[in-house]
């Protein structure tokens, strides 16, 4: 997902937005420029996300082209420049490659691992009964529509897989996964202006979203997501576990 | 500025250890022998293990306590990042069923000296005198085997202990004031207070927190960093591990981190004899005790009894009732998210900071017993992403974009109170774990009660959301909390333990944590933990030497002991009581 096509863009130039180092309405922000008011041991912690990625252990090479793309379309990363995107797959295959989880698994669920190579099977099969071929060669907007099909809790083939794994489960564990990875990294909290770390120095301005004097204002732009993707829709996941439907009132935009 | 003025901070060669910023820990502590037997041995020192382990040694007992994850220093261990505080929460294996599953793990579920202590958000509301007659008063639920006047001593002594911030006059419940005063406003408290008030909603601003406004003694007050989840490196949030664990070292107890309890152990005369460890290498140690108190919390307490299970006790230890491991409660915690034009920028100053118990008890013209509280919540952006994938599906350029507008939204949570049920439980799992013991399988699901009350107070929050101002409501369904599956009870054909914890079946074991509680109300249940463990702290220190030579179960309420709290806490501060 490297070509211009994938990028969003001014709705109102039609342009498209990067490869930029950062994006994001804070421009000028960054948290890393503040490590030396961090505590020793949370900036070992994170410099050490920054520059150790770990070796991918756990996938097969064509497990690791897989979830490569699939997560450049969880995370899309196309405004991003080649030097500032922030690595999911080595940080999924880690977790996995450790066998560590959150503490509990559901019980409909395989363990973890189990459960990645088994979604990975009911992907291959689905883009095989549409389109014949395998997943990893398809066009960005129908691998887009795959994924979505598995968000909306409709995959189009992979029953068997879907018997033992339900899909709901499987598809929130790839997005945590993902963003456990993206949202760690201080170039996503630059992108989001989330201040970081803030021990021993604090916050002091708590109000009225004013920043602090190292933070940055917000510098808003406009943008749609590319025309290749389907993402960019707030619909809720239909689940038939948890019972309340989720309330949405107005559109945003 | 472009560096500290005294430069980076580093950590300077060896430190000692540290317990916040200012508090040093005195190492080493006392070790009691391999084949010593002690008087009190505590399985798990989080809420109530830390607070009982600190109160029975300094009434002068050998007590030990055995804790699951490591004993901390908070400099060399904690960080002010999401990702990096895994090691904080119970992440061993456990599995979770039912209609409902709850999340555990950084959820609800601590590891290593304090418990979720050192996780918890330190909302800290004592619960209504109605809590403790649930059953008497609306037919649901249970009663509690005592009543709000016999736990208030010991709130009042827990709110100076940690100690609370909070308003000078809390209306709800038993209407109280507080010593300590409250935190100054965030964005999210701010949010809270004006939509509440637009809809004549009282608002409790800036407390009651377990949260320092002020220094007190070697204990930093707030810096607002807004890290609570993630454990405070300040010092300045309670938690046992800072406010109790040192007092408790002081006066001779000991703390044996890395010590995972396979057993209790069942000697002559219907009494436990001492317990079973793995030690951080995975040696086999046994320990023995004149008096077991097991104080593991909601999940490992019953899966500690139920792996106990011996020649007299086939069905699990203290198990004569079929009561352990059932009617396990957590509290209904939708969040409901609002966006908002202008900034609100969500992450600053602890997550627990203003809350509403204006709709707390029963109002029959809403069609459901019991009720809830509003609470103001904190996400950070790993945490608030998974929540917007579940209220609005985000995902791919949608999550990308939501999370660019991070700073525009605003939090609230409800806080539920959800009935105990005879099928939310607590069982063995068949998959162990690393150490070969059967892991606990969990299964909870919503009763009728249970979704009607959250229905209602959904949409009571997203109406004070919109009535902030809010452009855009979304909410999340999930859980907060555990308490129950061990309950206390007069009758012990329906609890597993009497009224100051001690099992109906073994008179010289003890259960001393949020298990124990019948009901949860729709107050977090961490205040309240602490009080009851000073509470039984009293009794057995009343019993002297009885529990460990007798099976004489005495029953009259003891004396509260004003004497007990570690230095620098009762009479200090101003308390504006009733």
């Amino acid at each position: 997902m490297s070509d211009d096509y994938n990028h969003p863009y001014d709705p109102h130039t039609k342009k498209p937005i990067g490869p930029l180092r950062q994006p994001g309405y804070y421009p000028d922000f960054s948290t890393l420029a503040q490590q030396k008011f961090w505590d020793a041991k949370t900036r070992e912690v994170i410099l050490d996300r920054v520059h150790n990625i770990p070796p991918i252990r756990f996938f097969t090479p064509a497990e690791t082209t897989l979830i490569e793309v699939i997560c450049d379309h969880i995370i899309p990363q196309d405004d991003r420049d080649a030097a500032h995107r922030i690595p999911i797959v080595p940080w999924i295959d880690k977790r996995l490659y450790e066998n560590r989880h959150d503490g509990y698994r559901f019980a409909d669920m395989p363990p973890d691992p189990e459960a990645f190579r088994l979604g990975f099977q009911g992907i291959e099969q689905i883009a095989r009964h549409l389109h014949d071929c395998s997943f990893v060669t398809l066009q960005s907007l129908e691998q887009d529509k795959i994924l979505k099909s598995l968000h909306d809790g409709k995959p189009a083939a992979g029953d068997e897989v879907w018997k033992r794994m339900p899909v709901h489960r499987f598809w929130m564990m790839l997005v945590q996964d993902c963003v456990e990875a993206y949202y760690a990294h201080p170039w996503a909290w630059d992108e989001i202006g989330f201040g970081g770390p803030a021990y021993p120095r604090a916050y002091i301005r708590l109000e009225n979203g004013s920043p602090e004097p190292w933070e940055s204002n917000e510098r808003r732009y406009q943008w749609k997501a590319p025309d290749t993707a389907v993402s960019d829709l707030r619909e809720p996941i239909p689940s038939p576990i948890e019972h309340p439907a989720p309330h949405r009132k107005r559109g945003l935009v | 500025m472009k560096a500290p003025i005294l430069g980076e901070f580093t950590e300077r060669d060896r430190q000692p250890h540290k317990l916040g910023a200012l508090q040093r820990l005195e190492m080493p502590m006392s070790r009691f022998a391999e084949n010593e037997e002690v008087d009190y041995l505590i399985v798990g020192v989080g809420a109530g293990g830390g607070v009982l382990l600190q109160r029975l040694a300094r009434a002068g007992f050998r007590v030990l306590g055995l804790e699951a994850g490591p004993f901390w220093d908070t400099e060399r261990d904690w960080v002010s990042d999401e990702a990096g505080s895994h090691q904080l929460y119970w992440e061993d294996l456990r599995i979770t069923g039912g209609d409902n599953p709850l999340a555990l793990g950084s959820n609800n579920c601590g590891k290593g000296v304090g418990g979720s202590t050192v996780h918890w958000a330190a909302f800290t509301p004592r619960f209504h005198p109605s809590d403790f007659r649930v059953y008497s008063q609306d037919g649901v639920g249970a009663d509690w085997p005592f009543g709000y006047d016999e736990l208030k001593p010991y709130y009042e002594l827990m709110e100076l202990e940690l100690p609370v911030s909070g308003p000078a006059y809390f209306p709800w419940g038993d209407p109280h004031g507080y010593a300590f005063g409250p935190h100054p406003m965030n964005g999210v408290g701010n949010v809270l207070i004006r939509g509440c008030t637009r809809l004549g909603i009282p608002v409790s601003a800036g407390g009651p927190v377990g949260i320092l406004q002020g220094s007190r003694a070697d204990r930093p007050h707030c810096i607002y960093r807004g890290f609570c989840i993630q454990g405070c490196k300040v010092g300045a949030k309670a938690s046992t591990l800072i406010t109790h664990v040192p007092d408790a070292i002081a006066h001779g107890a000991e703390i044996r981190p890395h010590s995972m309890v396979s057993r209790i152990n069942l000697g002559k005369g219907r009494r436990v004899s001492g317990v079973t460890y793995f030690d951080r290498d995975g040696r086999e140690h046994f320990q023995k005790a004149k008096a077991v108190v097991v104080s593991g919390y909601s999940i490992e307490t019953p899966r500690l009894l139920l792996n106990s299970a011996c020649p007299g006790f086939e069905t699990g230890l203290a198990n004569s009732s079929d009561t352990v491991g059932r009617y396990l409660m957590a509290q209904a915690g939708n969040v409901v998210m609002g966006y908002f034009d202008e900034l609100v920028r969500m992450y600053k100053a602890p997550p627990a900071i203003a809350l509403s118990e204006e709709f707390y008890e029963t109002d029959p013209k809403r069609g459901f017993a019991r009720g809830f509280a509003i609470q103001t919540v904190g996400p950070l952006p790993i945490a608030f992403a998974k929540q917007m994938m579940s209220a609005q599906g985000a995902w791919g350029w949608g999550l990308r974009r939501v999370m660019m507008d991070f700073n525009h939204w605003a939090p609230l949570g409800l806080l539920g109170e959800i009935l105990p049920h005879v099928d939310n439980r607590v069982e063995l799992a068949d998959e162990t774990d690393r150490y070969g013991i059967p892991v606990a399988k969990v299964t909870f699901g919503l009763h009728d009660n249970d979704k009607m009350l959250i229905e209602f107070g959904k949409n009571k929050v997203i109406e004070v959301m919109e009535a902030a101002g809010a452009k855009e409501v979304v909410q999340e369904a999930r859980y907060a909390h555990l308490v129950g599956a061990a309950r206390m009870g007069s009758d012990p054909a329906t609890s597993v333990v009497d009224k100051y914890g001690r099992s109906h079946d073994i008179a010289n074991l003890f259960i001393c944590d949020g298990s124990v509680m019948p009901t949860q109300g729709s107050a977090n249940p961490g205040l309240t933990i602490q009080a009851l463990a000073a509470r039984a702290a009293d009794y057995l220190i009343s019993q002297g030497t009885t529990v460990f030579n007798s099976n004489k179960r005495a029953m009259e309420c003891p004396p509260v002991r004003r004497n007990l709290s570690p230095d620098a806490t009762w009479g200090h501060g101003s308390p504006r009581l009733k």
